[in-house]
């Protein structure tokens, strides 16, 4: 859509969306507080990997290892990196800031290094590989524990995140101004993405996802590209996991294990791929749901039945895959962008009547 | 009498794409019907709403009296409708001789997999029989069997189209895009052999066709479909004489001779 | 000497279990198109059923009950995969796969809980050849394997209904033309393919303990093994599963002369197959022609 009066109306729409969410941080209580949080930071990750799954037509099964490599980097780049070091000296790290910083450089790496292989792989052998290598990051995180602490004792990162002087992060939980940046950050994401869709590139992609074959014939640079949007889409994960370190100071690989990744899936498929701000209300409504099977699964009984121990992640999983099959039976673009048809189709308007 | 083949107000559509936009059309037993048109007409989507590969998203088709409207491919198949798909698509790994039998095989399906090779198994020496007729019909390809279909030449692949189509015992045989990627001789021999089956077999023929003159030359009837639409019906002869028909489907040395030199 | 020859025996054993998921997911492949992710889960499902059962019904019926019950949820599984005509594609087939493998999960994990299972072996007593421990339970699985994938190769090449299978892989829509219908296919060839995997299992769990969240492990293992033969060679596909099981045994075996790893040797077991994977998907992709 060209012309300034759209643009003008979708900034002021952004800004005042800004507002709202920065306030929404303030007005929540210290519980929801950190789900929204964290809902924020799915966010960001879904965007980019709605991105790399609707338009360069990638299916990544492990991005939550960039999640967890811009964890792990900025958790680790602030407590110090030799582990001798974190015991005595507090001061042994960087500036927070900083690590925070530079988690979604080094992540971007990563996946720019591992890119280039791997992108050349079709849809189903990429779908493994990725998962594979999520497997490798974790057994690594697991078995290099004087590294990364492991799951026992794991790493806790006790300083706050200032960013000059100005003091963003607890260790109890969420704070309203760490919900605030982080949801700010949603919305910056959101711009850049847009733009990128709006743009040249964006078109070149759009070809990208419907037929690569045709694409290249049409001489559009195929592989740079994708690789491109796979380091973008990494380096949001990664900004999203430095993030997340300072919302609980705790970093543990059980957080980040390979389900983690199913539900970015889940929460793009449900988003739409391709829909950026379908992404955003995906990874909300996911980790939302999540949320409250994990609570359901806590009860000790549920309509007169007893509950077992393993009940949240029952629920969650099996909602979860019952999700994923449904939408990709049904709704192959998307939950919410069918929702949006149905809803614009139910509301009348002048465009209704032309068609 | 009732045709064989009633189309009536056929509406295929692919997302908001309309490729037919109501068609009806009409086969009578034993007869040779052609329908012609430029690339994109809609020719092939009526075909495929026709054998069941597209649910058309309005209108009747009826084959023998029955109504058959978005029923199964397999179906259509066993109440006698079978189609030669354009691009002579044949299983490329798999020899002659078992791409012609799971011609056969096709017909016994109902709904699954086991039913359907007990029913075949049943059939064998029906089926054996069959095949030895359509080596009887086509010689080249008793020469072929063994060979896996991929490694034999476009007319060749053709006639195994055409074998495996025949195998299914269809009372009507609709070739889509006969000429399409053949030389003029292999064309002119596979005109003549679909002319006996006809005659001589009384299969009831639908040819659908870029090439007009081969239409006209092969068939006693034609409709003309132009963008998803019907715009002219008729006799060969009158289609023939006909003046638009003339300057833009048989008009010119270009777009036919073209096709056939390809 | 005999202690490398222990680890290739025990390797040709788990190598062949995760053999009998590969041809299966070959099979699914070369029919439908489709990547079948919840061959793992088929897998589990094999063993977690023969643990319910054993204890009610001689070995030998369990196994059989237990292959028939895996094999029909194959078939939904595969029926519902395909999806419909225009609308599913095979990315999306793969994740509704996915799906019914985490579905499989969670119900797993509710009806077994989250301890390992296993039940008691055909025998204890193991063969001794050369210094050399053969269990009767590493026979069984790497005759039942070899034996089925003879057996499913030459049903693909010999049997109309093989062949039928073949041609729906070849051309789905040309096969839908002459009758075959696709979502039959798909049916039959999940089933068989769950068959197997659920046979290795039930073969393999006395020796390897299974838990609700094993299929991850198995389908990539499964997956490395099929990848060998590009996804489309049954053949291929065993000899990748044994190549891979032996070399897994040899990483956990001789993994601490590897600098770096040490004694993490067994945290890495699965990473080395992993990579072996990943070098071969890379190999093959380059073979393989672009849509």
């Amino acid at each position: 859509m060209t012309g300034r009066r759209p643009a003008i109306a979708r900034s002021a729409a952004l800004l005042a969306a800004t507002v709202f969410a920065v306030w929404l941080g303030y007005w929540l209580g210290p519980g929801d507080r950190s789900l929204y949080t964290l809902m924020g930071l799915y966010a960001i990750v879904a965007i980019g990997l709605s991105l790399l799954m609707g338009f360069a037509g990638q299916i990544s099964l492990g991005h939550g290892a960039f999640y967890a490599i811009g964890a792990y980097t900025a958790g680790i780049l602030t407590v110090g990196l030799d582990p001798d070091d974190r015991l005595i000296d507090p001061e042994a790290g960087i500036d927070p800031a900083l690590a925070v910083i530079a988690a979604p450089l080094v992540t971007g790496v990563v996946a720019a290094l591992i890119g280039v292989p791997l992108l050349r792989l079709r849809g189903h052998y990429l779908a493994f590989a990725t998962l594979a290598l999520n497997l490798i990051l974790l057994a690594a995180l697991y078995a290099q524990s004087g590294f990364t602490g492991g799951d026992d004792p794991g790493l806790s990162v006790v300083e706050p995140l200032e960013v000059f002087g100005w003091r963003i992060s607890d260790v109890t939980g969420g704070t309203p101004r760490h919900a605030a940046v982080t949801w700010v950050l949603v919305l910056v994401t959101l711009l850049v993405a847009s733009n990128l869709v709006g743009s040249r590139a964006g078109r070149a992609l759009r070809e990208i996802a419907s037929s690569e074959r045709g694409a290249a014939a049409a001489g559009i640079h195929v592989s740079a590209y994708k690789l491109r949007v796979f380091v973008l889409s990494a380096g949001l994960a990664g900004l999203a996991g430095a993030l997340y370190v300072f919302l609980f100071g705790f970093l543990s690989p059980e957080a980040f294990g390979v389900i983690l990744s199913f539900q970015f899936v889940v929460m793009v498929a449900v988003g739409g791929p391709g829909s950026i701000y379908g992404a955003v209300v995906g990874a909300v409504a996911i980790t939302w749901l999540e949320y409250e099977l994990s609570d359901l699964g806590t009860r000790p009984s549920l309509l007169g039945v007893d509950v077992p121990d393993q009940a949240p992640q029952v629920f969650s999983l099996g909602v979860f895959a019952v999700i994923l099959i449904v939408v990709m039976l049904f709704f192959p673009r998307g939950l919410v962008p069918a929702l949006g048809h149905a809803l614009r189709r139910l509301t009348p308007s002048r465009r209704a009547a032309e068609s | 009498m009732t045709p064989f083949l009633d189309v009536d107000g056929l509406v295929v559509q692919y997302g908001q794409a309309v490729a037919v936009d109501g068609v009806s059309v009409s086969v009578a037993h034993g007869e040779r019907v052609a329908l012609i048109g430029p690339n994109g007409a809609g020719k092939s989507s009526l075909l495929n709403a026709v054998c069941g590969l597209v649910k058309p998203a309005a209108g009747r088709v009826r084959v023998d009296g029955r109504d058959l409207t978005g029923r199964k491919p397999g179906e259509i198949v066993r109440a006698g409708l079978t189609q030669v798909p354009e691009g002579r698509q044949v299983f490329p790994t798999l020899q002659v001789e078992t791409n012609l039998l799971l011609g056969a095989y096709g017909r016994e399906f109902r709904r699954e997999l086991v039913s359907a090779t007990l029913r075949y198994l049943g059939r064998r020496g029906e089926i054996a029989e069959r095949l030895e007729r359509v080596y009887s019909l086509m010689p080249r390809l008793s020469e072929l069997r063994d060979r896996p279909a991929g490694q034999t030449s476009g007319g060749e692949q053709q006639m195994v189209a055409i074998g495996r189509a025949l195998m299914a015992e269809p009372r009507l045989l609709a070739v889509d895009e006969l000429s399409l990627g053949l030389g003029p001789l292999v064309v002119q021999s596979l005109t003549e052999f679909l002319f006996r089956l006809s005659d001589e077999e009384g299969v009831t023929l639908l040819l659908v066709e870029q090439n007009a003159a081969l239409a006209f030359e092969l068939c006693t009837r034609a409709y003309v479909l132009e963008a998803g639409r019907l715009v002219l019906a008729g006799s060969s002869e009158e289609l023939r004489r006909n003046a638009d028909v003339r300057s833009v489907y048989l008009g010119g040395p270009t777009v036919t001779d073209a096709e056939l030199d390809r | 000497m005999t202690e490398l020859l222990q680890l290739v025996v025990i390797g040709l054993s788990t190598g062949s279990a995760f053999a009998l998921v590969g041809i299966g997911l070959v099979l699914v492949f070369r029919t439908t198109g489709i990547v079948n992710i919840a061959q793992g889960a088929f897998a589990v499902l094999g063993g977690l059923f023969m643990v319910a059962l054993v204890d009610d019904l001689p070995g030998v019926v369990a196994g059989l009950v237990v292959v028939l019950i895996v094999g029909l949820v194959g078939s939904i599984v595969g029926f519902v995969a395909v999806g419909f005509r225009r609308r599913t594609t095979s990315v999306a087939s793969l994740i509704i796969t996915l799906g019914f493998a985490l579905l499989i999960s969670a119900l797993s994990l509710l009806a077994f809980g989250d301890e390992t299972h296993t039940y008691a072996a055909i025998s204890a007593h193991a063969w001794e050849l050369g210094g050399v421990l053969v269990q009767p339970q590493h026979v069984a699985v790497a005759g039942v394997t070899l034996a089925s994938s003879v057996l499913l190769a030459l049903g693909l090449q010999r049997t109309i209904a093989g062949q039928a299978l073949v041609a729906s892989g070849d051309s789905r829509r040309v096969a839908e033309l002459v009758g075959i219908d696709p979502r039959a296919v798909a049916a039959i060839a999940f089933a068989v393919a769950a068959a197997l995997a659920a046979l290795g299992w039930v073969l393999m769990t006395p020796v390897d303990p299974v838990r609700w969240d094993s299929e991850l492990r198995i389908v990539l293992n499964g997956f490395a093994a099929a990848a060998f033969g590009g996804l489309v060679s049954i053949r291929l596909a065993y000899l990748g599963g044994l190549t891979l099981g032996v070399a897994e045994q040899l990483v956990v075996g001789y993994g601490d002369a590897i600098p770096g790893i040490g004694d993490q040797a067994r945290q890495y077991e699965l990473a080395a197959a992993l990579v072996i994977m990943l070098v071969l998907i890379g190999w093959r992709s380059r073979h393989e022609v672009h849509e």
